[in-house]
């Protein structure tokens, strides 16, 4: 399947993701709003695009009370508008802050890979967000796996 | 003061009935510094329309607003700080900010621009436009969140450097990076240098005409404005981003721009040196024993530990911050120079030392001066010492060209009006005459008061003529882009008089409609029409290339007209004797701009529709840009 992967090194912090996700998301530009977010260093000149990695055991789907969290053909959790009751306990579950309430729709929001093209991705000038084949939609299970790796070893030595 | 002042509307009643047109917020942000009064006022979608924003709005308010006799110390001066209609959109490079006062160099109009995110946050925050007037009765900072406008003191930011006062005010909101841009002064713009410039954002610089010393004069250290929650919608979304991807592609392709998408303004010094436009130590050369295959783009880019650091949805590779690599300041985080600064903070004062050049216009940026007037005071004092014009005695230091470390304690003189400094301070122009003598003859500046920017002009006249007519400080219509588009020659002999008179005239409103958008000038080096398409995707206007060249002739007019008011006429539209000179070596020696200046001026003033004489727009021209009032003001008997 296809998964978001995040470049940071490439980032130039522009920010162009966040206005194409807010236009995606709400229909005018409004970064506000935008589930893709640009983490500014600016003291290092470092910044790095943060947004839903699409854990392979969702959270934010296990906590919702009413099942509005579902998985959409992309492979991403979605949110299902007409069944949210806006009661925020996904934002509470999700372990990297990356679903949101909106106030003005009193709906949960996240990233949904846009269907399948993703326009962060059609926005970054730098190719610093790219679309690409994964083993799961999971890319943080491999950093997980290596850092258990590495701590066992540890623990081992 | 209410210490958490709102921002109202000034009354319910003038809201526009007609819907607002796509890319503006449909408000401007009025400040009265004295009352610490903060309010809303709307303008209507035909105002809009007249004069888009940027430098087009700000040349209507300052017309309307800033009399004769408001001179840019005057607390009823205004500072107006504008973004345009395309900012917080996803065209590349639109976090535009105009700044657009009565200047304190020429004592006439100032239009500077600088980008970074100051435009977008200022729309995403529900504002076109900050218009700022009186003068705080102390030092005061402009703290802006949404709806939540605060005048607030500022006696701990007294002092510090432009970069300073981002990161403590970086500290004292908790946001870091985009999330808070601040644009400040530095010393010199508390201290009232006369070429005094307003920096933000780590490295963009509204610069010309000492902007920075009037925020000094309203005793208003820093605007600063969270990124703002508002919506802000185009009219039609998959036109503007088709357009702003079109936009994208040229600037990467076309063979004019690809070097300016890859390196930024990094290869103006090899090139510029090959025409003799590259000023080498105060004109006094255009030959170097330097070697220029150093200079090349990839060697100032790479010769330094750098990461992109990029304006408002620009994809550009133009801005970057480097790290100073070894030398007294090896560690330091610097902005990687613009050409105007590889030329005012190194080849015009004789500094080849890269690390060097880089260091010090960092520096000029944080002390806060426009980094070519600082190169033409800085270059003609290194001259007039080395000529025994100026001695040590008299500056207080020893200043040789070269001496990047002796330049720094001039800059720090200056900026803080130390000594010599003091006299240094009212620009070169001004010092020049206070001195006198032989040293007067060295100094390089427009008779109007303001300085070309890092160009030996001598080899560029379509720029020199550009700078001396122009109404805002500074060039408003070189160097001409894709002048083929308006039906003007691609080539021309760049030493015929005449013809270069005709380009520079031709293209006269091309910026003007560039600095209204909310953009930045190399962005924007694209076709006109690209440029309108995307406005007209944006607002749902029909917007053309002739409409875009009429906006900008129509500003570029009120700003003549203001600059006549205040008293600055055709009599003013010369060199100084040196800027004016015939190059002593180099490819341009053979060529000498006076020979054809008055010809130069009679052919840009009938290309341009203005009367010769008086210099006023004639009112034909006037009526032709839908300016009949501008012509009633200007011919009334």
């Amino acid at each position: 399947m296809r998964v978001l992967a995040l470049l940071p090194d490439r980032c130039t912090g522009c920010l162009r993701c966040e206005l194409a996700c807010s236009y995606v998301q709400t229909g005018s530009f409004q970064p506000a709003k935008s589930v893709i977010r640009v983490s500014p260093f600016e003291g290092y000149t470092s910044y790095a695009p943060y947004t839903c990695t699409q854990c392979a055991e969702g959270w934010c789907m296990t906590a919702c009370p009413v099942g509005a969290i579902r998985i959409n053909a992309a492979g991403a959790k979605d949110v299902l508008d007409d069944r949210c009751v806006g009661c925020k306990l996904c934002t509470i579950a999700c372990p990297y802050g990356t679903i949101f309430y909106d106030a003005d729709t009193h709906k949960a929001y996240k990233c949904n890979l846009c269907d399948g093209a993703p326009a962060c991705v059609e926005a970054c000038p730098t190719q610093a967000i790219v679309y690409r084949e994964a083993e799961t939609a999971d890319w943080l299970g491999d950093f997980a796996a290596e850092r258990t790796a590495r701590l066992l070893a540890q623990e081992v030595a | 003061m209410s210490p958490t002042a709102t921002a109202k509307p000034s009354s319910s009643t003038s809201r526009p009935a007609q819907p607002l047109p796509g890319g503006y917020a449909g408000k401007l942000l009025r400040v009265n510094l004295s009352t610490g009064k903060v309010w809303t006022q709307p303008w209507s979608p035909d105002e809009m329309r007249e004069y888009l924003g940027g430098v087009g709005l700000g040349a209507k308010i300052l017309y309307d607003e800033v009399g004769p006799k408001v001179h840019w110390d005057h607390p009823e001066n205004r500072l107006i700080m504008a973004t345009g209609p395309l900012a917080g959109l996803p065209v590349w490079g639109t976090g535009g900010l105009s700044v657009i006062t009565r200047g304190a160099l020429t004592g006439g109009a100032t239009s500077t621009q600088a980008n970074g995110f100051f435009g977008a946050a200022l729309k995403f925050s529900g504002y076109d436009a900050i218009v700022i007037q009186g003068q705080a009765k102390k030092l005061s900072y402009l703290y802006i969140n949404d709806d939540t406008v605060q005048v607030r003191d500022a006696a701990h930011l007294k002092g510090k450097d432009t970069w300073e006062t981002q990161q403590a005010l970086e500290a004292e909101h908790g946001l870091s990076g985009h999330r808070l841009s601040v644009y400040s002064i530095g010393p010199a713009g508390e201290n009232l240098v006369r070429f005094a410039a307003i920096q933000g954002d780590y490295g963009h610089v509204a610069s010309k005409n000492g902007c920075g010393a009037v925020m000094g004069k309203k005793r208003l250290k820093a605007v600063c404005i969270v990124r703002g929650t508002k919506a802000l919608a185009a009219h039609d979304t998959r036109g503007l981003i088709q357009a702003a991807d079109d936009i994208a592609h040229d600037l990467k392709t076309d063979p004019t721009t690809s070097t300016l998408y890859h390196w930024g303004t990094l290869f103006g010094v090899t090139n510029l040196y090959k025409l003799g436009v590259l000023p080498i130590k105060n004109y006094t050369t255009n030959v170097t024993t330097v070697d220029m295959a150093g200079w090349e783009p990839a060697k100032l880019r790479h010769g330094f530990d750098h990461r992109g650091h990029q304006c408002s949805a620009c994809g550009m590779h133009h801005c970057h911050i480097q790290v100073i690599r070894k030398g007294p300041h090896a560690g330091e985080r610097v902005d990687e120079p613009e050409y105007e600064g590889w030329s005012g903070a190194g080849w015009q004062i004789g500094v080849t030392d890269m690390e060097a050049v880089s260091w010090l216009n960092t520096r000029v940026d944080r002390a806060c001066v426009d980094v070519n007037e600082f190169g033409w005071v800085c270059g003609w004092v290194m001259e007039c010492m080395d000529k025994g014009y100026l001695t040590e005695k008299q500056v207080g230091l020893n200043l040789k060209f070269g001496d990047a470390e002796g330049a720094y304690r001039l800059l720090q003189m200056i900026s803080h009006r130390e000594g010599f400094g003091d006299i240094l301070a009212e620009g070169v122009k001004r010092a020049a005459e206070k001195v006198g003598g032989e040293a007067a003859r060295c100094a390089i500046y427009t008779r109007k008061g303001a300085s070309p920017r890092g160009h030996d002009h001598r080899g560029r006249w379509d720029e020199m003529l550009d700078t001396c007519t122009s109404s805002n400080g500074t060039m408003e219509s070189a160097n001409p882009t894709h002048q083929t588009e308006i039906g003007l020659p691609g080539r021309i002999n760049p030493f015929d008089g005449e013809q270069v008179a005709r380009l520079t005239g031709g293209i006269l409103g091309r910026r003007h409609f560039e600095d209204s958008l909310g953009g930045c000038s190399f962005t924007f080096r694209t076709r006109v029409e690209m440029l309108a398409r995307a406005l007209s995707a944006a607002t749902g206007w029909s917007y053309r290339l002739e409409d875009a060249m009429r906006l900008g002739r129509r500003t570029a007019a009120i700003l003549r007209a203001f600059n006549l008011r205040c008293g600055i006429g055709p009599e003013s539209e010369y060199p100084s004797e040196r800027y004016g000179s015939r190059p002593v070596d180099g490819p341009a020696k053979d060529h000498h701009v006076m020979d054809q200046w008055e010809r130069m001026l009679d052919v840009w003033y009938e290309t341009v529709g203005y009367d010769r004489k008086t210099g006023k727009p004639k009112k034909d021209t006037l009526h032709a840009l839908g300016l009949p009032w501008l012509a009633k003001d200007l011919w009334r008997k």
